[in-house]
């Protein structure tokens, strides 16, 4: 193992063992709202049309000039807005961070049909697994021309201000991502998934910023071995889980056989 | 096999509704809201959105019904062995409610992973409660387990009502500024109309089965009443 991979997972896990305030980790979760197919809200864009054109424009200068306060004054000025006002993006070079993990995570609907074909006929060869992984490796693809940019956003991101925005973009990409590969469970492995997908987005994230491979094939393998392990992990809790009901529904039989009745 | 019986109205039997919410239909005040209604009419066809309101209503709702119906189904899988043992000819009463039961339950789910509502944070500890609440009445006897069941689909059938109510309330409002209503809340309103309607019918059952000759019933039908309103409480939270 190259010395960068271990600084990449070190650093990961160190991240995510972060203790979070309890407000954080209620956003984490929290968003989950009833989504209406007939009622849809009114304002479906995320950005107002100043900010949305001011970071449209900065972000092309993000490969060259990083989430930068440089790069928004770039931007600004493409859009025709020389002085950005304080109060457009009160949050600076993390609005630019923010406008990345946004666009990019609503991007992936969009995809889905590109990936697994009109109708999702391709979707129904393929199990939920492996449509996780697709998915979730087409997310990272998203990060491939700011890659040498990406540990200073994490950085930002990192920010004990910033945390709460950063975690809640995390988990609702994660619900994406379960939604949009066809998952319906709804009993508790709905919050395992999502944060075990969620810890291994992140991981491979910062995996990615360290990798030299020729398309990232490093990447799609540390990804594609992080889910094997949590599937493995996954199939050992419900065998427990089982296990014990099982025992349990034995010993009653076995009493009631015995003329118990219980 | 079990004969449907007439489904009893619950409207004059409802509480006061002091504990429903009202929901508005418009993120404004209200206020605007008349405003609006007496000046402008939307074009034919066209739909309101669903408030931020509206839409914890409905997700917290759906959350609700998920671990009411998850809990049922289980309180009729403990108590059906122990009831049947004893008394063979309920079998098919018990299969009988027990399968509507886990109909309710497959219609929620698949309406929390289509609207994607995050589903009930509290699953291990609702199939504890109910399992060991099914079990410990059928052991205290038929009557018993049968005043579980009215106890039960009391409160459930109160809580459907409201839901109800609350959603034809919001629906009249839509019809009155002159906004088109979608099929998907239309036929949630029957789907809960429905369900209401088969709760109800368990209540009869256990009522025609001595369901009020538990011994002492008040305390027990009072307890498990107390425990269902305080479980609803806490699922549309957490
Ligand atoms: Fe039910
Ligand atoms: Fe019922």
């Amino acid at each position: 193992m190259s010395p960068s991979r271990r600084f990449g997972t070190s650093l990961a896990s160190q991240l995510l063992r972060t203790p979070l305030p309890p407000s954080t980790t209620r956003t984490a979760f929290g968003r989950h709202c009833y989504h209406s197919y007939d009622h849809p809200p009114a304002v479906a864009v995320s950005y107002g049309s100043t900010e949305q054109a001011i970071l449209s424009a900065a972000y092309t200068h993000v490969p060259q000039h990083g989430f930068s306060q440089r790069a928004l004054a770039l931007g600004a000025e493409d859009a025709g807005y020389p002085t950005i006002s304080a109060s457009v993006l009160p949050d600076g070079a993390f609005s630019l961070i923010r406008y990345h993990l946004v666009t990019r995570r609503e991007e992936l609907s969009g995809k889905t049909k590109t990936i697994f074909g009109e109708k999702n006929l391709g979707a129904q060869q393929l199990s939920t697994a492996a449509r996780v992984e697709q998915l979730t490796w087409e997310r990272l693809l998203g990060n491939k021309d700011v890659v040498h940019r990406w540990q200073e956003a994490l950085a930002i991101m990192a920010q004990p201000s910033y945390m709460p925005s950063s975690l809640k973009e995390l988990s609702l990409l994660a619900d994406d991502i379960w939604f949009l590969a066809g998952d319906t469970s709804v009993d508790p492995s709905w919050y395992t998934k999502r944060a075990s997908l969620a810890t291994i987005y992140a991981s491979s994230e910062l995996f990615m910023t360290t990798d030299k491979s020729e398309g990232f094939f490093e990447t799609r393998d540390f990804l594609r071995r992080r889910l094997e392990e949590v599937k493995q992990m996954g199939s050992v809790v419900g065998s427990v889980s089982q296990w014990l009901g099982f025992t349990a529904n034995a010993g009653i039989n076995v009493l009631r056989n015995k003329g118990l009745r219980i | 096999m079990v004969p449907r019986l007439p489904v009893r109205d619950l409207t004059s039997r409802m509480l006061p509704t002091s504990s429903r919410r009202q929901l508005s239909t418009s993120s404004k005040t209200n206020a605007a809201t008349t405003e609006t209604r007496s000046t402008q009419h939307p074009p034919p066809g066209k739909r309101k959105p669903l408030t931020k309101e509206q839409r914890d209503f409905l997700s917290s709702a759906l959350r609700v019904n998920q671990a009411g119906e998850l809990a049922a189904t289980l309180i009729y899988t403990a108590q059906t062995p122990v009831v049947v043992a004893r008394h063979p000819h309920l079998r098919p009463l018990m299969k009988h409610m027990y399968d509507q039961e886990a109909g309710h339950l497959d219609t929620f789910n698949a309406l929390i992973a289509k609207h994607r509502v995050r589903p009930t944070a509290l699953y291990p500890l609702w199939q504890v409660l109910a399992t060991g609440l099914g079990w410990g009445t059928a052991l205290m006897g038929r009557e018993a387990a049968m005043a579980c069941t009215e106890a039960v689909e009391t409160e459930i059938g109160d809580h459907y009502n409201e839901q109800i109510r609350t959603l034809l309330e919001m629906v009249a409002e839509w019809e009155a500024d002159g906004y088109e209503v979608g099929p998907e809340l239309r036929d949630l309103i029957s789907t809960l109309r429905r369900i209401r309607d088969e709760e109800l019918e368990h209540l009869d059952h256990a009522v025609e089965h001595d369901a009020q000759k538990a011994e002492p019933h008040w305390l027990l039908t009072g307890v498990i009443r107390a425990g269902c309103r305080g479980a609803i409480w806490v699922s549309e939270k957490v």
